[in-house]
C-alpha cells in the first residue's frame, strides 16, 4: 500500500518536473548550475562573488524595509531614523543589517576584486566581465556615500559637502556635476531630494541589471581556472551524465509500483 | 526556406522615414527627462541663477571686531530650493551661513578701539573697509568648517590640516587658495552687511 502511494507521488512529482522543464527548462538550467565544475585549490577565495552577490540582495531587502519608515525631507529624515532606532519594532536590527552589511559589502566587492586580478581571471574572453564589475564596484561605492549622506546628522551632512568639493574639481563639467547633485547652488532641501533618489531608486536599478549581465557572461565562460585545470572532472562528470541519460533511454528494469515505465 | 525568409530590401524612402522617425521619437524619450533631470544645473549654469536671493544681511557691528582674533556670526539667508524646511508650502526656507570677521592683521583701527557704537562718516567707511576680513568659514579645499585656533593664532581645518591666517590667507595644507571673502558693505552705524556673493567664485556648499 504504502509503496504504491510512494510510487504515484513519485511519478507525480516527475510529471510536474517534466512539465516545468518543457516550460522553462529550469530542471537542465538548475542542473548545468549545481553541476558546474569549479576550481578546486583555493576554493574558499571563488565564494567571494557569491558574497558580494548575497551582501547585495541583503541590501535590497533591508533597504526595503527602512523604506517604510525613512522620511527623505531636511526635517525628518534624521528623526525618522531616530524612530527607526528607538521605536519601530526590530528597527535597530533591519537598520544594524543595512548598515553592517553594506561596510562588509565594500570589504567584500574589494577582496573579489583582488582575487580576479591576482588569480588572473580577467584575461580574454572575460575582459568585459572585468569592465563589467568594476561598473559595479564604482556603483556600490557612490550608494555607499549617499546611503551615508541620508542620515542627515552632521557626519553625514559634512561628507556629503567634502563629496561635492571633490565633484566641483572634475574637469570642464565640474559645476554641472554639483549643481546636478546639490539640486541648485547650496545645500538645501533639493539635496536631499536627490541623494535620496540616486540612493533608492537609480543606482540599485543600474545595479540589478549590470549583475545581470556580470552573472550571464561568468556563465557564459565559466569559472576562471575550471576548464583547464579541472578537465578530468569535467570528463568524469560528462561520463556520469551520459550513464543517466543512457539509463534513462533504456529504462530501468520496472517502476517501483511494479508497472514498467513508458 | 532560407529564401522565404529573405528579407526585403529597404527603398530610400523608407530608410529615411524610418531615421526621421526614430530620432523623433528618440528625442521625445530622452530630452525631457534630461532636462528634467538637469533642470538646476541648467538654471545654476546657463542662466546663472543662485538659490539665495540678492539680499543684504546683518553680520554685526565693526565694533564688536575684536582685536587680534576673528569673531564668528551665524547668518542666516533665504534660499529658495525645491521646499522649505520646517514650513507647510513650498517657498523660502533659509540656509544658515557661519562668518568669520576680522581686522586685517588682527590689528583694531584706532577709529572703533574702545568705542561700542558711532557715526562714521564716508571716508571712515572706506578706510574700515580696506580693514576688514569678512570670510565663510568653509574650507577652499573640501568645505569643511574652520575655527580660529588662540594657540596657534592662526585659521585651521579639521578636515586636512588647511591653515590660514587671520586674514584668511592661505599658509599651508591642500587649501587652492585663502577663505571664501563675502562681498560686503558697512553702514554709517558700524552695521556690516553681505550679500551671499564671493569675491573668488562659487564655493557651492555654503
Amino acid at each position: 500500500m504504502m509503496a504504491r502511494v510512494r510510487g504515484r507521488m513519485r511519478e507525480r512529482g516527475r510529471e510536474f518536473a517534466g512539465w516545468m522543464e518543457d516550460r522553462t527548462r529550469i530542471i537542465s538550467i538548475g542542473e548545468k548550475q549545481l553541476y558546474e565544475p569549479t576550481p578546486k585549490r583555493g576554493m574558499w577565495i571563488y565564494t567571494l562573488g557569491s558574497a558580494t552577490l548575497f551582501l547585495i540582495t541583503v541590501q535590497f531587502l533591508t533597504g526595503i524595509l527602512l523604506l517604510f519608515y525613512y522620511v527623505p525631507s531636511t526635517d525628518h529624515a534624521w528623526s525618522s531614523i531616530y524612530y527607526i532606532m528607538k521605536d519601530a519594532y526590530f528597527g535597530w536590527l533591519v537598520r544594524g543589517i543595512h548598515f553592517w552589511s553594506a561596510n562588509l559589502l565594500l570589504a567584500v566587492i574589494g577582496l573579489h576584486m583582488v582575487r580576479t586580478f591576482l588569480s588572473g581571471a580577467y584575461k580574454p574572453p572575460r575582459e568585459l566581465n572585468w569592465v563589467v564589475g568594476v561598473a559595479l564596484i564604482l556603483i556600490v561605492t557612490i550608494l555607499a556615500f549617499t546611503g551615508y549622506a541620508l542620515r542627515w546628522d552632521q557626519e553625514g551632512f559634512y561628507a556629503w559637502e567634502v563629496g561635492m568639493k571633490i565633484a566641483s574639481y572634475t574637469p570642464l563639467i565640474g559645476g554641472w556635476m554639483v549643481s546636478f547633485l546639490l539640486g541648485g547652488d547650496t545645500v538645501g532641501p533639493a539635496t536631499l531630494s536627490r541623494v535620496f533618489t540616486i540612493h533608492v531608486w537609480l543606482l540599485p536599478a543600474l545595479l540589478a541589471p549590470l549583475i545581470g549581465v556580470h552573472l550571464f557572461l561568468l556563465r557564459l565562460h565559466g569559472e576562471f581556472g575550471a576548464a583547464f585545470e579541472y578537465s578530468e572532472r569535467l570528463a568524469k562528470l560528462r561520463k556520469n551524465r551520459q550513464a543517466e541519460e543512457l539509463e534513462e533511454l533504456l529504462g530501468p528494469e520496472d517502476g517501483d509500483d511494479g508497472t514498467p515505465r513508458g | 526556406m532560407a529564401e522565404e525568409i529573405k528579407k526585403e530590401k529597404m527603398t530610400r524612402g523608407q530608410f529615411l522615414l524610418m531615421g526621421g522617425l526614430g530620432s523623433f521619437v528618440g528625442a521625445v524619450l530622452t530630452i525631457p527627462p534630461f532636462v528634467y533631470a538637469l533642470g538646476p544645473s541648467i538654471k545654476v549654469m546657463f542662466r546663472g541663477k543662485t538659490d539665495v536671493p540678492n539680499v543684504w544681511r546683518v553680520v554685526g557691528s565693526v565694533f564688536e571686531i575684536p582685536s587680534g582674533e576673528p569673531e564668528t556670526f551665524r547668518v542666516e539667508f533665504p534660499q529658495k530650493q525645491s521646499y522649505s524646511a520646517g514650513q507647510p508650502n513650498a517657498g523660502v526656507g533659509t540656509i544658515t551661513d557661519a562668518v568669520l570677521v576680522s581686522w586685517q592683521g588682527g590689528k583694531m583701527p584706532e577709529r572703533v578701539k574702545g568705542k561700542d557704537k558711532g557715526k562714521l562718516s564716508a571716508s571712515e567707511i572706506e578706510a574700515l573697509k580696506k580693514k576688514l576680513n569678512v570670510m565663510s568659514n568653509a574650507c577652499t579645499h573640501m568645505g569643511c568648517p574652520v575655527r580660529w585656533s588662540p594657540a596657534d593664532r592662526q585659521i585651521l581645518c579639521p578636515c586636512h590640516g588647511g591653515i590660514y591666517t587671520i586674514n584668511g590667507a592661505h599658509v599651508g595644507g591642500p587649501p587652492p587658495h585663502g577663505l571664501w571673502r563675502y562681498i560686503f558693505e558697512i553702514r554709517e552705524d558700524g552695521t556690516i552687511r553681505i550679500k551671499h556673493e564671493f569675491a573668488q567664485g562659487t564655493p557651492w556648499v555654503v
